[in-house]
């Protein structure tokens, strides 16, 4: 299960965050996604680490703790996607199909003519369209 | 270096060993150890003997080192000093003569010990050098022994010997012993020199062989282990360093640690799958459990496993930073960069034992009530998990073992007695610098989150507050708000119990201020999970505000835990914050200062617009602003018009200014903007520094002033989707608007005045009046400066770049001149302080409104040259000379330098008088620039002045100077000598004056300006023939005249010339037409023709024409020179008694 996703922005600035527990640990979430970060960092200033994803937007695992899987994406206009799940055995296909998903329904987000860029986004629709998407995670190769 | 053996301190030296003849071993070694480089002798006394030495050899020898399994090492442990003390290069069996020559019995084992020399040399490439010492040279012996070694039986052993007394005879042949012979021991030094010069080539061959069969030996096989190739090329390089190749040896020693450091790198895939086994080790033991009231004590086993993980991967950290690079990917799952690191494992170590800890405080909580006394009497256990209890029986003492439930009593009290908050603080302090030091910050910030929490839990507040600060810079900067948030409200809290009411207010006013939206509905943070902050929501923001402004206003009070006693803002404890450009409070007060106008007249007032934004949720007031300037005069104060209260409190300061505000509410996100008249009597910069914000009796914001140009958005809100307004109404003043303003300089009301007086001519002193006329304004301490600029260089430069451009002094400012024409000789020392070629500084006299002052300049051109002349005043209006201003007047002025004459000037002959100047005739390429004159000739040199300026100028004289070197010629002034002209000569402009030279001489009187003008240098030269026409000076229609023309030859030589004579059409013409002639050395010929004028008017003569056979060159007069005037009859002139001589002129021009 998905249990946040978020947005951050040029300055390492979260531009949309959310999470999708019932339990209060929307706060550590944060932390996790922040922390994973450095990683993104790390990934994108030592490419040479990473041969293979050279010029691949979809960053990989970017780093485990006890209970969460953290995932990122990496935009070619330099925004980052967290994707932070609670599922142990997640398929690389699952989390590279999501974040498809998400960033169309980003780039959709951002070309709304009111958005400014290196704003938050705030729009209800993207909002809808996330948790639809975050719904839907992991259904399609299960079923 | 030092603890290491010889052998691997210093390059191997070649070892040869010399067999036999022991009493020449000394001398050979020692000389075979002076060469260099070195070699080292071993020595055995017998040949019998060598097998001791190399004995332990068929054991060693690595032949069968290709065939062997896979080694254990590298190298074996004593192959370089094998190689060095042991294995050598070159044997040398040295015998005697009369060995070999005389019983046959010593002959055989003579061979026999050769044989076995041989066979233990066998496989091996140790070269064998056989050594016949003589005592006396008797050749033909030794060339029996030779042949009889030959002769041997043993194939091997003829080859062997063949080689070498083919290759060796001489050191075969001639090692003489030496034992009385010629007494110098020339004989013996030649010896050991052959013997020297076939070691070292030996050895080098046996070296090299050595290195090339192993090379072989790693190009054959490339498929050998990395150790075996490791050895080979580590071998080879010691061979090339036996060599002395340095070159190759360092070559093949990188291959070798090239090598060794893959082979160490394998090792670091160990590294990973270290990772691996204890990730997998993880993930089987961390389910399982055990009991839930004993669910702490696997927590605490989870810890040490991470703690005990980490601390190996740290102790092997050299290795990690290198294997980083390595792909982070097994089958299942792929590593990531941290589990690489110490830190990580750290901080999960922390992680659990806080997990630990909690369960523990659970299970503590569960089991109060329960005394159990018995925890004493439990002895550690030997073997883990057997905790015993010590019982005494009687005398004895019985251990008995622990059930589950005795241990967990007894591990639940033990547990009550530690504090895990010191190791978790350490645990995350370790990971938190471990990340530092990795550049990670974020993880960083997040251990150093949590340790700051647990002190603070601790309550070490100092220490939590010193990390929870460096943690808020990084949240701010990145513009996490709700991280900011949460670390805020620790740090609030700190202060709060540390009694610190500034740092209380000031993280108040900053949470207040922080860009949280969500409302309630949306918050989902626990209260204790979000920390003592509270949920980040609008309405704890209102909360926190309320509190604060409560706090500034007096009406609150900080309890305070520490020293027991409130703290308030009062009377006697004023706060005051500062609100910089990097401030986090910018939030809270931003204040933009813009100024309508960019540059200003003094004493004209502008307008200034002040305004404030804060981003605080709830409206509040200000009770009164301060606007302080750079210029203190200007500053002033805003009171707010709704509250009169507050006003009366003001202690009144005389003369500062007090405007009143109908309002100064803030509201949010909202300008409040505040316009007033502003005016400055200084010129120079005016600047608005900052805005003092009074709210309540005893509380002040003093915020830095900021130019809405110029002003960085705000940060946090900056990310937020909010309206954003300008801070002034007209937008254009807020893109361009400037927290400061300029303020002029007053209007002079002084008239400086150059007085062109047209352009300067070169030489004569140029004078420029320039006059200073107050119109208004007193001059004081007036001062002129003067500066003369060269036109190209464009613009105004500064006096001394000027000096520099002006280095050859083409225009100088000579002197300036007082109001009453008195030279700078006479006017005050002080009021002169400085002239130099091209500057000038005099100081003006006081001048009282409508007064008026004057000085001359006096500038000098030396060349032709356009200069703008500069001149500036500055003075000050006002008498009291401290604080004066001054005011500056500038005026400039461009003159030329001109030249006022032109000389120009042109050499002539005689009328109708040639010589023949043979340099025309032939010039020479060096020669023809300078003009050529006939030397013993009279000539003319006519010399004219023309006037080329805009006035008239009066000549005074002209005169010839002559180099002072030839005494025979004289220099001569002219005056224009013709009474009857005009009296002084003025040259009018355009006009030309021309004066002959050769007139009389005259003394010179005095002249003003002298322009110089250099003649050429003339060619003078001797001319062989000079022809010279004579006719009278006019004739008569019909009436015959004598036309003669006169060769002279002024050469030794006799001249042949051919002359001719061409018929002309108004002559009849009697003499010869054609002739050939010749003239006598040093006479002249003179031909005669007799001519009558057919035609009056202007007459061609006849063309004479003169070829000289010995130039080979012809002449022929010019047109103008042979005309003539044809009287139509004979005229009468009046004779006068001036004379012939001006009439003739008249008539022949």
């Amino acid at each position: 299960m998905i249990v946040c996703v978020a947005v951050v922005g040029h300055q390492n600035n979260p531009l949309y965050i959310q999470s999708f527990t019932d339990a209060d640990d929307a706060l550590k979430l944060h932390h996790i996604v922040h922390c994973s970060l450095d990683v993104v960092d790390e990934r994108v200033n030592n490419p040479k680490k990473a041969g293979p994803t050279l010029n691949e937007t979809f960053l990989g695992l970017l780093y485990p703790t006890e209970n969460y899987k953290v995932y990122g994406y990496l935009t070619n206009t330099k925004v980052k996607f967290i994707l932070v799940t609670t599922d142990l055995d997640v398929k690389d296909a699952d989390v590279r199909n999501f974040f498809r998903r998400f960033h169309a329904a980003y780039v959709d987000a951002i070309s709304n003519p009111f958005h400014e860029p290196g704003k938050k986004i705030t729009s209800k629709t993207f909002a809808e369209r996330v948790s639809t998407i975050v719904k839907s995670f992991g259904l399609s190769s299960t079923g | 270096m030092e603890e290491y053996p010889e052998e691997m301190r210093s390059p191997p030296v070649s070892l040869v060993s010399v067999v036999g003849c022991s009493e020449l071993h000394t001398s050979i070694s020692t000389y075979l150890h002076s060469l260099d480089p070195p070699i080292n002798t071993l020595a055995l006394p017998d040949l019998s003997k060598a097998s001791l030495l190399l004995t332990p050899k068929p054991t060693i020898t690595p032949t069968s080192d290709s065939a062997a399994p896979p080694p254990a090492g590298i190298l074996k442990r004593e192959w370089l000093l094998k190689h060095r003390t042991k294995v050598p290069s070159v044997v040398a069996a040295l015998f005697s003569s009369d060995r070999v020559s005389g019983d046959p019995a010593q002959w055989l084992q003579l061979c026999s010990d050769l044989d076995n020399l041989k066979a233990l040399l066998r496989g091996r490439n140790i070269k064998l050098v056989v050594v016949v010492v003589c005592s006396n040279p008797n050749d033909w012996i030794l060339n029996c022994i030779a042949f009889e070694l030959v002769q041997m039986k043993s194939p091997k052993i003829k080859w062997l010997l063949c080689g070498s007394v083919r290759m060796w005879m001489p050191s075969l042949l001639t090692f003489y012993q030496n034992p009385d012979g010629d007494g110098n021991g020339s004989q013996l030094k030649e010896s050991l020199y052959r013997l020297g010069s076939v070691f070292v080539e030996l050895a080098s061959k046996y070296y090299r062989d050595e290195g090339r069969r192993i090379k072989a030996r790693i190009e054959r096989k490339s498929s050998n282990p990395p150790e075996l190739n490791s050895r080979y090329s580590f071998k080879v390089a010691v061979y090339a360093e036996f060599r002395r190749d340095w070159v190759e040896a360092l070559r093949f020693y990188e291959d070798a640690y090239h090598t060794l450091r893959e082979l160490i790198a394998g090792t670091s895939n160990r590294i990973v799958e270290a990772v691996a086994w204890f990730r997998q080790h993880n993930a089987s033991y961390r389910k399982l459990v055990g009991a839930p009231e004993a669910i702490f004590l696997h927590w605490e086993w989870m810890s040490r496993q991470f703690l005990v993980f980490a601390e190996l991967l740290e102790t092997s950290s050299a290795a990690i930073q290198s294997i980083s690079p390595l792909p982070m990917g097994t089958a299942d799952r792929p590593l990531t960069e941290w589990e690489f690191q110490p830190a990580h494992y750290y901080q999960l170590a922390a992680h659990y034992l806080k997990e630990k800890r909690s369960s523990l405080e659970f299970a503590v909580s569960m089991s109060e009530g329960e005394i159990d006394c018995s925890a004493e009497s439990v002895v550690p256990s030997s073997y883990l998990g057997q905790f015993a209890r010590l019982i005494e029986q009687g005398d004895a003492f019985v251990m008995q073992p622990l059930n589950d439930e005795g241990y967990m009593r007894y591990a639940i009290s033990e547990g009550k007695r530690f504090q895990d908050s010191f190791e978790i603080i350490a645990l995350l302090k370790k990971s938190c610098e471990s990340y530092n030091n990795l550049k990670v910050r974020r993880m960083g910030s997040f251990c150093g989150f949590q340790m700051a929490r647990e002190y603070y839990a601790l309550g070490d507040f100092s220490n939590a507050k010193q990390s929870f600060d460096d943690i808020a810079s990084l949240y701010r900067q990145e513009g996490w708000v709700t991280l900011l948030w949460e670390v805020l409200g620790y740090l609030r809290e700190c202060s709060r119990k540390q009694s610190r009411v500034k740092d209380f207010i000031e993280y108040s006013f900053e949470m207040a201020a922080l860009p949280i939206s969500a409302d309630a509905s949306i918050q989902s943070f626990r209260f204790e999970e979000s920390g003592p902050a509270g949920p980040a929501t609008i309405l704890q923001r209102e909360t926190i505000n309320k509190e604060v402004f409560g706090l500034v206003s007096g009406e609150l009070r900080l309890a305070s835990i520490e020293n027991g006693n409130d703290l308030k803002v009062c009377d006697g404890n004023p706060l005051h914050l500062e609100i910089d450009l990097v401030s986090p409070l910018r939030l809270v007060l931003l204040a933009s200062v813009a100024f309508h106008e960019q540059i200003i007249k003094p004493g004209s007032s502008t307008l200034v617009t002040l305004s404030l934004l804060s981003q605080l949720p709830l409206n509040f007031e200000i009770d009164q602003l301060e606007v302080q300037f750079n210029q203190s005069d200007c500053n002033f104060i805003i009171m707010n018009g709704q509250r009169p209260h507050v006003a009366a409190m003001i202690d009144g300061q005389p003369g500062r200014r007090i405007e009143t505000a109908p309002s100064l509410a803030l509201s949010t996100n909202k300008w409040l903007r505040l316009t007033y008249n502003i005016k400055s009597d200084k010129s120079g910069k005016l600047e608005c520094i900052s805005v003092i914000a009074k709210i309540g009796p005893h509380f002040t914001i003093c915020c830095r002033a900021e130019s809405p140009a110029s002003m960085d958005d705000l940060p946090l809100w900056k990310f937020e989707d909010r309206v954003v307004t300008y801070p002034t109404k007209d937008p254009a003043l807020a893109f361009s608007g400037q927290k400061a303003t300029q303020v002029e300089e007053p209007d002079p009301e002084v008239d400086l005045n150059l007085g062109s007086s047209g352009p300067a001519l070169i030489g004569e002193s140029f004078i420029v009046p320039v006059t200073v006329t107050s119109k208004g304004h007193d001059v004081n301490s007036g001062e002129l400066k003067i500066n003369l600029v060269d036109v190209r260089g464009g613009g105004l430069f500064s006096p001394r770049d000027t000096e520099l451009s002006m280095d050859s002094h083409h225009v100088e400012l000579l002197g300036i001149s007082g109001p009453d024409g008195e030279d700078e000789s006479q006017l005050n020392t002080d009021e002169i302080k400085k002239i130099q070629h091209s500057f000038g500084l005099v100081s003006v006299p006081f001048l009282k409104s409508g007064d008026s002052w004057s000085c001359k300049l006096e500038i000098k051109w030396h060349r032709p040259k356009p200069v703008m002349l500069y001149v500036s005043l500055g003075y000050s209006p006002e008498t009291n000379e401290s604080n004066a201003q001054k005011v500056n007047v500038h005026k400039s002025l461009q003159i030329e330098g001109k030249n006022a004459i032109i000389i120009s000037h042109r050499f002539m002959l005689p009328f109708r008088r040639y010589p023949l100047l043979l340099s025309r005739i032939r010039p020479v390429p060096d020669n023809d620039q300078s003009a050529s004159m006939p030397s013993n000739e009279t000539s003319v040199l006519v010399v004219s002045a023309k006037n080329c300026s805009d006035v008239p100028l009066q000549l005074l004289s002209l005169s010839l100077e002559v180099d002072g070197n030839d005494g025979m010629e004289r220099s001569c002034s002219v005056q224009h000598g013709g009474k009857d002209l005009l009296d002084p000569a003025l040259l009018v402009p355009g006009e030309e004056f021309k004066k002959d030279s050769g007139s009389e001489v005259q003394s010179g009187s005095k002249a003003s300006v002298l322009t110089t003008h250099r003649l050429p240098d003339v060619n003078l030269e001797l001319s062989p023939l000079v022809v010279s026409l004579e006719c009278p000076p006019y004739a008569i229609l019909g009436d015959p005249f004598t036309y003669f023309v006169r060769i002279q030859n002024q050469t030794e030589l006799l001249q042949e010339a051919k002359i001719s004579l061409a018929d002309a059409q108004s002559f009849v013409l009697a003499g010869s037409h054609n002739d050939a002639i010749f003239i006598l050395p040093k006479s002249e010929h003179i031909i005669r023709y007799k001519l009558v004028p057919l035609a009056s008017g202007a007459q061609q003569l006849p063309r004479f024409t003169l070829t000289s056979v010995r130039y080979s060159t012809g002449f022929q007069p010019s047109v103008a020179s042979s005309t003539i005037f044809v009287f139509p009859s004979k005229p009468h002139f009046k004779m006068v008694a001036v004379g012939d001589d001006r009439l003739e002129s008249l008539v022949a021009e």
